[in-house]
C-alpha cells in the first residue's frame, strides 16, 4: 500500500514536471509570433518607448493597412497586395500540376513497369537531392530560349519541375502499397490504362494528394531563390516583395509595417496546414489500402 | 459456356534461367470445374495469370472456343477472375464495384440493374448492395468479389485460391457455396489451390502441378487412389499416404509376398498382388493410405489381399470421428486410422488389418507408380 501511494505521487510529480516542462518550450517556441503579433499592432511610438514583448498601448490595425497596400517596396509604395496575387497565381497553377503530374508518374512506375523503369524512379529520386543553387543558371538559360523570362508561366514551370521529383516520390510510395491485384481485376473488368487511374487509383489518393499539396505549396509559397531569380518586376512573388519591403529605409524603421507584411505573407501556407493538416500524419503513415 | 485449352505453355521471366512453366497441356470442356493444385512456386498461380492474359507467355497456346487468345489483351479475352485479396474498388459501393466491368462495356443502365439484382440475390448480397467494401466481412467481401465475376457473363472463370484468406468454418460454408454455384451455373471454372481437400470436394478433374508441370491431370477419383508418382500420392490426401520400403518376395504358394518389420524387429509377412510376380527381388515402395490399415473389422474376413499384422501402436491422436495411430514398418513411421473407440493406449500392441488391394507401388527411382 504504502508503496503503491509513494509511486502514485512520483508519478503525478513526474507528469507535472513533463507538463511544465513542455509548457515552458511550448512558450519559448511561440514567443518570436507572439512578439511579431503585439509590434504588428502597436504604433511607432509605442515600439520605440515600450519593450519588445510588452502590449501596445492602443491598439492600432495602421501597420496591417500599410503592409497590404501603402508600404514602399523599393521604387513603388502598393503594399505587398499585389505581390500576393502573385504569388497565388503562381503557387495555384504550380501546386495543382505537380501534384497531377507526380500523381500519374508514380502511377506508371508502380503499377504499369517497363524495362528501365526503376532507373528512371532512381533518377527522379536524384533530382529531390539536387540544391537549387545549382539550376539556376541552366534554367534561366532555358526560360528565356522558351521566351518565358520574367514572367509567371516561367516560375510555374521551374516550380513544377523541381517539385515534381518531390510529387512522383510520394505517390510511388503510396501505391506500390495499393495492392496489385486491384489493378489485374480492373483490366480484366476491361478498364484500361487511363481508366484505372481515373476510377480506381486516383480515388483512394485523398492522403497522399493532401500530403503532396501541403508539401508543395509550403514549399512553392515559401520559396524566395527561383522567386528573386526568375521573376519580372510585375511578377514577383510575396517572399521576394517582404525582403524588398523590409531592405527599403525610408527615415525611421517601421517595424510594426514589417511584422504585419511577415505574418501576411505566412499566413496561407499556416492556413493550408489548419485545412488539411490532419491527413499529413495520416497520409504519411498509412499507405496500404485494405479491402 | 466455353471450352478453353492450353496447348504446351512455355513461360520463361525475363532474367530467369528456370523455366516457370515447362509446356503444359490441358483441356477444359465447357462446364467443367477444373483445379490447379500444387504447392508453393509450382506455376499455378503464374498459368492462370497467364490464361487471364496479365502475364505474357514465352511459346504456347491459349484458346479459347478454339479461338487462340494468347496474343489479346485481357479484356478482350472475356475472362472474370476472382481474386485471394478479393481485388474490391474500395473507393466503390458493392453495386458500383459489380457495375464497373458492365458499364466500361457499355451495357445499358436498365441491363445493368437487372443484372446486379440477379446477382445480389443468387449470392444473397441484395442487402449489402451500398455499403463499401471496408463496411464488409470477409466472407461477405468473398461474396461481392464472386459477384462481380458473375455480372458479366463472361465466357470464363478464373479463381485464384478465393478462400484462403477466410477463417476454416467459413471456409468450408464457401466451398460448399461454390459448388452450389457452379452446379447451378454450370459455368467453366479453372481455380487455383494449394488446399488440397478443396481440390477433391470440388473439381471435377485436378490438375496436380510441380516445378512448373503437370504431374497428373484426372479426375480426383483417379488422383486419389491411383497416383501416376510418389508426388502426386504424397500431395493429395490428409494424413499423406505412408511411403515403405519394401522388397518384393515369393511365398512357397507361388504368390507374391512381402515381410513388413515392425518396431520389435519382428518380420510378418504381407500378401502382394500377383501383378508384381515380375518384380521378385526388386526393392519398391509401397502407397499405403491411412485409411488401408485398420483395426481388425469382422466383416471383412481375409482375403487374399487382406492381411492380419500385430504392431506396437506408439502414437495415438484422436481427431473425434477417428483416431490416427503411429506404427513403424521397415524403419518408417507409418499412419494408420482406426476406430475412435477403440480402447488402446499407446505403447500397446494390436492386431491391424492391411488392405494392400487399393495400395499403391512405386520404383523407388523413378517414382513413378509401377502398376498405371
Amino acid at each position: 500500500m504504502h508503496s503503491s501511494s509513494t509511486s502514485q505521487g512520483d508519478n503525478g510529480l513526474g507528469r507535472w514536471l513533463i507538463y511544465g516542462v513542455l509548457a515552458l518550450m511550448a512558450l519559448v517556441y511561440l514567443l518570436p509570433l507572439f512578439v511579431m503579433l503585439v509590434t504588428s499592432f502597436k504604433t511607432g511610438t509605442d515600439i520605440r518607448t515600450g519593450s519588445l514583448i510588452s502590449l501596445p498601448q492602443e491598439w492600432v490595425t495602421d501597420s496591417w493597412q500599410a503592409a497590404w497596400g501603402t508600404a514602399c517596396t523599393g521604387v513603388t509604395c502598393d503594399g505587398i497586395k499585389g505581390y500576393f496575387w502573385n504569388s497565388i497565381k503562381m503557387v495555384v497553377p504550380a501546386v495543382l500540376i505537380s501534384t497531377f503530374i507526380g500523381a500519374f508518374n508514380g502511377y506508371v512506375i508502380s503499377k504499369w513497369r517497363f524495362k528501365g523503369s526503376d532507373l528512371f524512379f532512381s533518377l527522379m529520386l536524384f533530382g529531390c537531392f539536387l540544391p537549387f543553387q545549382l539550376v539556376l543558371l541552366p534554367m534561366a538559360a532555358m526560360l528565356g530560349k522558351l521566351g518565358l523570362a520574367n514572367t509567371t508561366t516561367g516560375l510555374v514551370l521551374v516550380h513544377v519541375i523541381y517539385g515534381v521529383a518531390f510529387t512522383t516520390l510520394f505517390f510511388r510510395n503510396y501505391y506500390i502499397n495499393v495492392p496489385d491485384e486491384l489493378v489485374k481485376a480492373a483490366k480484366l473488368d476491361g478498364a484500361g490504362f487511363f481508366t484505372i487511374f481515373w476510377a480506381i487509383l486516383l480515388p483512394i489518393s485523398k492522403p497522399i494528394i493532401m500530403v503532396t499539396i501541403i508539401w508543395q505549396f509550403t514549399s512553392i509559397w515559401n520559396d524566395f531563390l527561383f522567386g528573386v531569380v526568375y521573376s519580372g518586376a510585375d511578377s514577383q512573388p510575396i517572399t521576394v516583395a517582404l525582403n524588398n519591403l523590409v531592405n527599403t529605409s525610408t527615415g525611421v524603421k517601421a517595424y510594426n509595417v514589417d511584422m504585419a507584411a511577415a505574418i501576411i505573407a505566412a499566413l496561407p501556407t499556416l492556413l493550408v496546414y489548419f485545412v488539411a493538416g490532419k491527413y499529413f500524419v495520416r497520409g504519411l503513415t498509412a499507405g496500404s489500402v485494405k479491402g | 459456356m466455353a471450352k478453353l485449352d492450353l496447348i504446351d505453355i512455355r513461360k520463361t521471366y525475363p532474367k530467369s534461367d528456370l523455366e516457370t512453366l515447362k509446356g503444359i497441356n490441358i483441356s477444359i470442356e465447357p462446364g467443367e470445374f477444373l483445379i490447379l493444385v500444387g504447392p508453393s512456386g509450382c506455376g499455378k498461380s503464374t498459368l492462370m495469370n497467364t490464361i487471364a492474359g496479365l502475364e505474357d507467355i514465352s511459346s504456347g497456346e491459349i484458346r479459347i472456343n478454339d479461338v487462340d487468345v494468347s496474343g489479346l489483351a485481357p479484356k478482350d479475352r472475356d475472362i472474370a477472375m476472382v481474386f485471394q485479396s478479393y481485388a474490391l474498388y474500395p473507393n466503390m459501393t458493392v453495386r458500383e464495384n459489380m457495375a464497373f466491368g458492365l458499364k466500361i462495356r457499355k451495357t445499358p443502365t436498365t441491363e445493368i440493374d437487372a443484372e446486379i439484382k440477379r446477382v445480389s440475390e443468387l449470392l444473397q448480397i441484395d442487402h449489402l448492395l451500398d455499403r463499401k467494401p471496408s463496411q464488409l466481412s470477409g466472407g461477405q467481401q468473398q461474396r461481392v468479389a464472386m459477384g462481380r465475376a458473375l455480372a458479366r457473363r463472361p465466357k470464363l472463370y478464373l479463381f485464384d485460391e478465393p478462400l484462403s484468406n477466410l477463417d476454416a468454418k467459413l471456409r468450408v460454408e464457401m466451398r460448399t457455396e461454390v459448388k452450389k454455384l457452379h452446379q447451378r451455373l454450370g459455368t467453366t471454372i479453372v481455380y487455383v489451390t494449394h488446399d488440397q481437400i478443396e481440390a477433391m470436394t470440388l473439381a471435377d478433374r485436378i490438375a496436380v502441378m510441380k516445378a512448373g508441370e503437370v504431374q497428373q491431370l484426372g479426375s480426383p477419383y483417379e488422383i486419389y487412389n491411383h497416383p501416376t508418382n510418389m508426388f502426386v500420392a504424397g500431395f493429395m490426401g490428409s494424413p499423406s499416404m505412408n511411403f515403405v520400403p519394401i522388397t518384393v518376395l515369393e511365398n512357397s504358394d507361388g504368390h507374391a509376398c512381402t515381410e513388413l518389420t515392425g518396431s520389435d524387429g519382428k518380420a510378418q509377412l504381407l500378401a502382394l498382388p500377383d501383378k508384381l510376380k515380375t518384380y521378385v527381388g526388386k526393392k519398391l515402395m509401397l502407397g499405403l493410405r491411412p485409411e488401408h490399415i485398420s483395426q481388425q473389422l469382422s466383416h471383412h474376413s481375409e482375403t487374399d489381399l487382406i492381411s492380419a499384422a500385430r504392431f506396437n501402436i506408439e502414437i495415438l491422436e484422436p481427431t473425434g470421428p477417428e483416431t490416427i495411430a503411429q506404427i513403424t514398418i521397415n524403419d518408417h513411421a507409418v499412419h494408420c486410422r482406426l476406430a475412435p473407440d477403440l480402447s488402446i493406449t499407446a505403447g500397446q500392441d494390436l492386431d491391424l488389418m492391411i488392405d494392400v488391394s487399393k495400395a499403391s507401388f512405386f520404383d523407388p527411382d523413378s517414382e513413378r507408380n509401377i502398376l498405371l
